[in-house]
């Protein structure tokens, strides 16, 4: 294969995710940001510790802005990045697979 | 090649054949031909073997007729330098520096080295014309001054590559067709030039050890290449072959489109006859068309004499100093001298010299046969050279004692803007002759180094024993040589060259696979909407689950969205609503992040390819 060809052939190449590897690292952000989040709000203190984003419990049953409250949200934001990377994987596989819409 | 039916039926040991030149190809022929059991007469038309590749001695002086570096990217040709010579090559460390005004300059170059010789002000006009041919590069790199002044600019061109090119090809560099440069100094793809980045240039034996380019060092016979073709010349006759020095083929009689025999002139004047079933022919293309009985149509022989080929003479200076100069060899880019090059053997090997007191130089002129200094006496040769050489302060005129001039016609193939046709006319003649393969640096009129020229008559004498190797691929097509390699882990035959394919072999491939894939580009549209839709399902989900909640004020937070998603609330309404936009919303922030990544990586890849380009021109003047 010449050097053009070799060169176009990468240039043409359409990437395709690993949905499962999105989904560990959207899990490992979402859980791990949480996480960070919520403790930084609880070693900075105050009179009310983190009003805001104790309204995650909302749709994060058991989620407080505490030391308990920061290893649920671990989970859920882990759970939360893992179902969101894990999709956008997969809806970009499918939709590069469609003949016409990489072409 | 196709070989007639009335050879394949013929055994091995039964075959003969006649092989035209003991050169590097001719000998490794005949080698190949005898492992495989066919004997074979080689005819030298020289009192010497090895072609260009010879050592000639004089006086206990050993000359290498242009310096030749046992270097060989093919693994292949490596193992037959080994297998010929009964000893070690010697690891020779190479140094060769560019002599130019007085200065000695590193080569490869070196900024620092370069600038500090040329001076504050030369460096700075070296800059401006570097940044000149960058935003105004020529378009088109018709020839070998646009070509090389696009990468090093025009100055530095001027510098460091035109005169010596000139010197050494005697035709303008404008003259001299761009190819010629991408065919010698093969640009990397973008794999190959992440490969070299990430792994190094060198590659890796199969021990896995780093191959150290020909720039740093390079193997090298103890008594000079002759010592090679020497010692091959002796393992052929313990096999059964003969070579015989002082036969110049002048007749090549053919008929039915076979070579019947040739006829060889002795030193003594005498005309043998030597037959065989397959030939091989490493003459020069136009001699060998001229040779022919009965005589090739018009236009044949009219596209043979139109190959130019330049000359090359050596005057070798024995000098009464035990040091001269610490490289193995020196570009002369001045000008005012007609020498090219300067080597000096010593530091080739020690043994080049009989007397380690003494050194003695090489000084190259490159010539056509029609120049007035091709005819000149050895006398005023080495007058002309010893001039020179106290011209450019390398010696004293009088610590020369002796000296001597070694002439080689036609050392190279002249690539001009007709040749290729005009080769391509006698390419179609020759495959008509079934039983003649021509092989070598003037068989194939290319200018093959050492191991290319070997290649073309290992393959040939393996079409003989059925293979089936198109030898004018040598040289040509660089993967020729890289599907060889591979194929040594997949089939264990060396050298059966196949298209590259997928392959399982993970080991060989995964690196290129890898990089291929991380440099894929992302489709923008594909990952904008598979974000939106991400983004618009979540926060429907979202205002969904509160409605159904429900309270007194049902999702206040959320509803701040509407500051951002126009008339977003949290309600019913509003889920749709915030559906369709923050599905928008996902599918810019998706496309702009996969064009951003793209671009990146674009732009990465662009750098790695240009440093990958500098590195590979970095030893042009090797290649020239």
């Amino acid at each position: 294969m010449s050097t053009r060809s070799a060169d176009q052939e990468v240039s043409r190449a359409i990437a395709r995710m690993k949905a499962g590897v999105l989904a560990i690292i959207f899990a490992m952000l979402g859980g791990g940001g949480l996480f960070v989040m919520t403790a930084w709000l609880i070693i900075k203190g105050g009179p009310q510790v983190g009003k805001t984003l104790n309204l995650l419990g909302h749709f994060f049953i058991g989620y407080s802005v505490s030391w308990p409250g920061a290893f649920v949200g671990l989970l859920y934001g882990a759970v939360t990045g893992g179902i969101v990377g894990w999709c956008i994987g997969m809806v970009y596989n499918r939709i590069v697979g469609i003949p016409s819409a990489s072409a | 090649m196709a070989l007639d039916k009335d050879d394949s039926l013929l055994s091995n040991e039964t075959k003969n054949a006649v092989v035209i030149g003991a050169g590097p190809a001719g000998l490794t022929a005949a080698y190949e031909l005898a492992k495989n059991g066919i004997r074979s007469t080689v005819l030298e038309a020289d009192q010497l073997v090895g072609g260009i590749s010879r050592t000639v001695n004089y006086k206990g002086y050993r000359f290498d007729i242009g310096g030749h570096r046992f270097f060989s990217k093919v693994p292949l040709i490596n193992e037959v330098w080994d297998d010929i010579l009964d000893e070690k090559m010697l690891i020779r460390p190479r140094l060769s520096r560019i002599h130019y005004r007085d200065h000695f300059f590193d080569y490869p170059l070196q900024a620092g080295n370069a600038l500090s010789g040329l001076g504050l002000m030369e460096a700075v006009m070296i800059g401006l014309s570097y940044a000149r041919t960058k935003v105004f590069p020529s378009r088109q790199e018709r020839n070998f001054e646009e070509w090389v002044a696009n990468r090093f600019g025009y100055r530095l061109y001027n510098i460091f590559f035109k005169t010596y090119t000139e010197k050494v090809w005697g035709i303008p560099c404008t003259e001299i067709s761009a190819d010629w440069a991408a065919q010698r100094i093969k640009n990397l793809s973008l794999v190959e030039a992440v490969r070299n980045a990430l792994l190094g240039g060198g590659g890796k034996t199969k021990d896995g050890k780093i191959i150290t380019t020909l720039i740093d060092e390079f193997k090298y016979p103890r008594l000079g290449p002759g010592m090679m073709w020497e010692c091959c010349e002796t393992r052929l006759e313990g096999q059964g072959s003969r070579t015989l020095r002082g036969r110049r083929v002048e007749r090549v009689r053919h008929t039915h489109g076979k070579v019947e025999c040739v006829y060889a002139r002795t030193d003594d004047g005498e005309l043998e006859e030597f037959s065989g079933d397959q030939f091989f022919s490493t003459m020069p293309l136009r001699e060998l068309i001229g040779a022919l009985d009965p005589a090739p149509p018009d236009d044949v022989i009219k596209a043979a004499n139109s190959l130019a080929y330049r000359d090359y003479l050596t005057v070798v200076l024995m000098v009464k100093r035990d040091k001269v100069f610490p490289d193995n060899w020196i570009y002369i880019h001045s000008p005012e001298v007609k020498m090219g090059r300067i080597q000096n053997y010593k530091n080739w090997s020690p043994e080049m010299v009989p007397d380690a007191s003494r050194t003695s130089l090489g000084l190259e002129y490159f010539l056509w046969d029609v120049d007035d200094e091709w005819t000149w006496s050895n006398d005023r040769l080495i007058d002309l050279g010893l001039k020179e050489t106290v011209a450019l302060k390398l010696i004293e005129a009088d610590e020369v004692e002796d000296g001597t001039v070694v002439r080689m016609k036609k050392a190279y193939p002249i690539y001009d803007q007709f040749y290729q046709g005009h080769l391509d006319v006698i390419r179609r003649y020759l495959d008509t002759i079934t039983n003649l393969q021509t092989i070598g640096r003037n068989g194939q009129h290319r200018y093959n180094n050492q191991d290319h020229s070997m290649l073309t008559g290992i393959y040939a004498a393996r079409n003989v024993v059925g293979a089936n190797y198109d030898i004018w691929s040598v040289n040509v097509e660089k993967e020729y040589h890289e599907e060889t390699v591979r194929d040594e882990k997949a089939t264990g035959d060396r050298m059966i060259p196949r298209r590259l394919e997928p392959s399982d072999d993970a080991e060989s491939l995964a690196p290129d696979a890898v990089i291929r894939a991380a440099f894929a580009k992302l489709d923008p549209v594909a990952m904008g909407s598979a974000v939106g839709l991400v983004f618009a399902v979540s926060l429907f989900l979202a205002t969904v689950a509160l409605i159904i909640k429900g309270g007194e004020v049902v999702g206040p937070h959320l509803s701040l969205l509407g500051h951002y998603l126009i008339g977003y609330k949290v309600t019913w309404s509003g889920a749709f609503l915030g559906l369709i936009e923050s599905g928008i919303s996902g599918f810019l922030l998706g496309y702009t992040g996969a064009s951003l990544r793209n671009w990146t990586m674009s732009t990465y890849s662009n750098l790695l390819k240009r440093r990958a380009d500098i590195d590979q021109s970095k030893d042009l003047l090797d290649k020239v």
